[in-house]
């Protein structure tokens, strides 16, 4: 039988159908994260890595000062403990838009949906962005009952910088995942790599005075930077021990607004032009074999 | 009548009846053939090179600035530098061997690999060979520009029980890796989880940033059922022997540790293959991908 009536056009995509992809996908990104395991052996995951890589800075910090200079490891329990999510959310973008496109080759159904795929990916990934929270309050956990770390929230101060600093970063991974769907191969490795060249420069885990001058701009411009530097400060009531630490409350909240609000239309332009890239040049359902 | 390899049988009976020398032989080009893909990687892949060197470099990196604020004393970049390029080894036997079969059924070569006419312990062996070579180059690249730019000086009194050390570490490292990929395999979609799970935990217990004496009591434990503790323990106290920072236990013994790991964990390794073996076989599910 021959279509003669034209079908009803698509009508736009509205925030409830934008919503319910983002509420599908966050159901699935939690199954796929979560149901290849028992809870013990998903609970001892979840709980080991964080707590190793906070014991391996500890210990390091015990050889060499004895247990002096506690402030130092404040510093270092908040930072090591805050990195996760910086991880977390990285790692939990890209590895979800290569896995889709890779392993399960959904990504190119995803974006022919009405709705498309960026609440799809912001969903799919917030299961591992989750896990990242909670290895932050495991690790603060274990540093305030068993290390001495004095917790002295400022929730006016905390509250805001915890929000820009999460959407900083969110922008951050949104950027990687459109740019390691351009990547031939390794593009795994990339959230590693990309993460681990912010750790460094960050202040995450030492003063950045502590790296050399010509990096120093760098960690300026990051917004991670600022986030650390303003958690600090909001969870513990002091900054960062060197330059850092001198600059005022206000202006560490600022520089954190500017630097975000400055990482959020980049990332989100970026995303798009990496998106049209991809479709353009058949990457969506490119499978690397890597 | 058919023609089996180089002579002519009437039967597949008398086709599959190898002589020793053929066994070997073929079981030896296995080891190659699989050796060959990680040999020729070196310099067919240059990201494997990149991501290889650079992401031991920058935790390398984190730990020594860290070190660096606290004023520790100078020997302590060595210990970072050394345990960083430790760690590119303590990688490929996670990734590359222990996770391997996994990848390779979820590829399709698994299947391949056991109906071939060669052990799976030649598969095992070839993987540890190329990625041996494949990692040195990465490890001998991080401890260059590690020691350059963070200005280590070693001193290393005894350069041949060094590199005896060195190479014993290596056997029950991969040893315990080909372990692993029997167990990862069983294990299933829980592999790239476990492989995971290995890393900061491993660093942490192996003393890879800091003197292993320093975690306690667990240091006995540690050396006792992880080479990449005991060896790099052993290392340390070799290649700074200036430190005055004293091992778990002294070289001597920690050489006997490490042997006797090798032999452990290529008996464990041997026989976990041959479970494996039976129970994909009776179960069927080495074609099952994502399981």
């Amino acid at each position: 039988m021959a279509v003669i009536d034209r079908a009803e056009p698509v009508r736009g995509i509205t925030l409830a159908d934008a919503w319910r992809s983002f509420r599908t996908a966050i159901g699935l990104g939690w199954a796929i994260e979560s149901n290849w395991s028992d809870p013990f052996l998903f609970a001892v995951y979840t709980m080991a890595k964080p707590l190793a890589a906070a014991g391996i800075l500890v210990v390091m910090f015990q050889v060499i000062t004895q247990g002096a200079n506690p402030e130092f490891l404040q510093f270092l329990i908040v930072g090591s403990a805050l990195w996760n999510v910086v991880f977390g959310v990285m790692s939990g973008l890209v590895q979800s838009i290569l896995e889709d496109r890779e392993r399960y080759r959904m990504i190119k159904y995803v974006v022919v949906t009405p709705t498309g795929l960026f609440p799809f990916l912001l969903g799919r990934s917030l299961a591992r962005v989750l896990v990242s929270f909670v290895a932050v309050v495991l690790t603060m956990l274990v540093g305030v009952l068993f290390l001495d770390v004095e917790l002295r929230p400022n929730l006016l101060y905390l509250v805001p910088a915890t929000v820009l600093g999460v959407v900083a970063v969110i922008a951050l991974g949104v950027f990687m995942a459109g740019w390691c769907l351009q990547l031939r191969q390794e593009a795994w490795s990339y959230p590693e790599a990309i993460a681990g060249a912010l750790y460094l420069i960050s202040g995450a885990i030492f003063p950045i005075d502590i790296l050399p001058s010509f990096l120093h701009p760098i960690a300026y411009a990051s917004p991670t930077t600022w986030w650390l530097e303003a958690s600090r400060r909001g969870l513990l009531g002091h900054g960062s021990p060197g330059a850092l630490g001198g600059i005022s409350d206000g202006m560490v909240l600022l520089l954190l607004a500017v630097s975000t609000a400055i990482a959020v239309p980049v990332a989100l332009a970026a995303f798009a032009w990496f998106m049209q890239r991809a479709r353009r040049a058949g990457l969506l359902d490119m499978t690397t074999g890597s | 009548m058919t023609r089996y390899g180089s002579t002519t049988a009437t039967n597949p009976r008398e086709a599959a009846d190898w002589s020793t020398g053929r066994v070997i032989r073929t079981n030896l080009r296995a080891v190659v053939g699989r050796a060959y893909p990680r040999v020729i990687g070196l310099t067919r892949e240059p990201s494997w090179l990149f991501f290889e060197i650079f992401l031991p470099f920058l935790a390398v990196s984190a730990f020594v600035f860290v070190y660096r604020a606290l004023e520790a004393p100078e020997a302590f970049i060595g210990f970072v530098v050394l345990g960083g390029a430790m760690t590119s080894f303590w990688l490929n036997v996670v990734w590359m061997m222990a996770a391997q079969f996994y990848w390779e059924k979820d590829q399709g070569n698994l299947e391949l690999y056991f109906t071939a006419p060669m052990h799976l312990m030649s598969i095992l062996a070839g993987m540890a060979i190329g990625g041996l070579v494949m990692t040195s180059s990465r490890a001998l690249a991080v401890i260059g520009i590690g020691s350059l730019l963070y200005g280590v000086t070693y001193d290393v009194q005894q350069p041949f029980l060094l590199a005896g050390v060195f190479l014993l570490t290596m056997i029950p490292l991969y040893g315990m890796g080909m372990l692993f990929a029997s167990l990862f395999l069983l294990w299933g979609r829980e592999a790239f989880h476990l492989a995971q799970l290995l890393q900061e935990p491993i660093y942490f217990l192996g003393g890879v940033n800091f003197p292993l004496r320093a975690i306690g009591p667990v240091a006995g434990v540690v050396v006792a059922t992880l080479p990449l503790g005991v060896g790099l323990d052993a290392m340390r106290q070799l290649a700074f022997a200036d430190s005055g920072v004293e091992g778990v236990l002294p070289v001597g013994p920690e050489v006997l540790i490490l042997s006797a790991m090798g032999v452990v964990f290529l008996v464990a390794a041997r026989l976990a293959l041959g479970y494996l073996e039976t129970l994909a076989r009776r179960e069927g599910r080495l074609t099952l991908r994502w399981q």
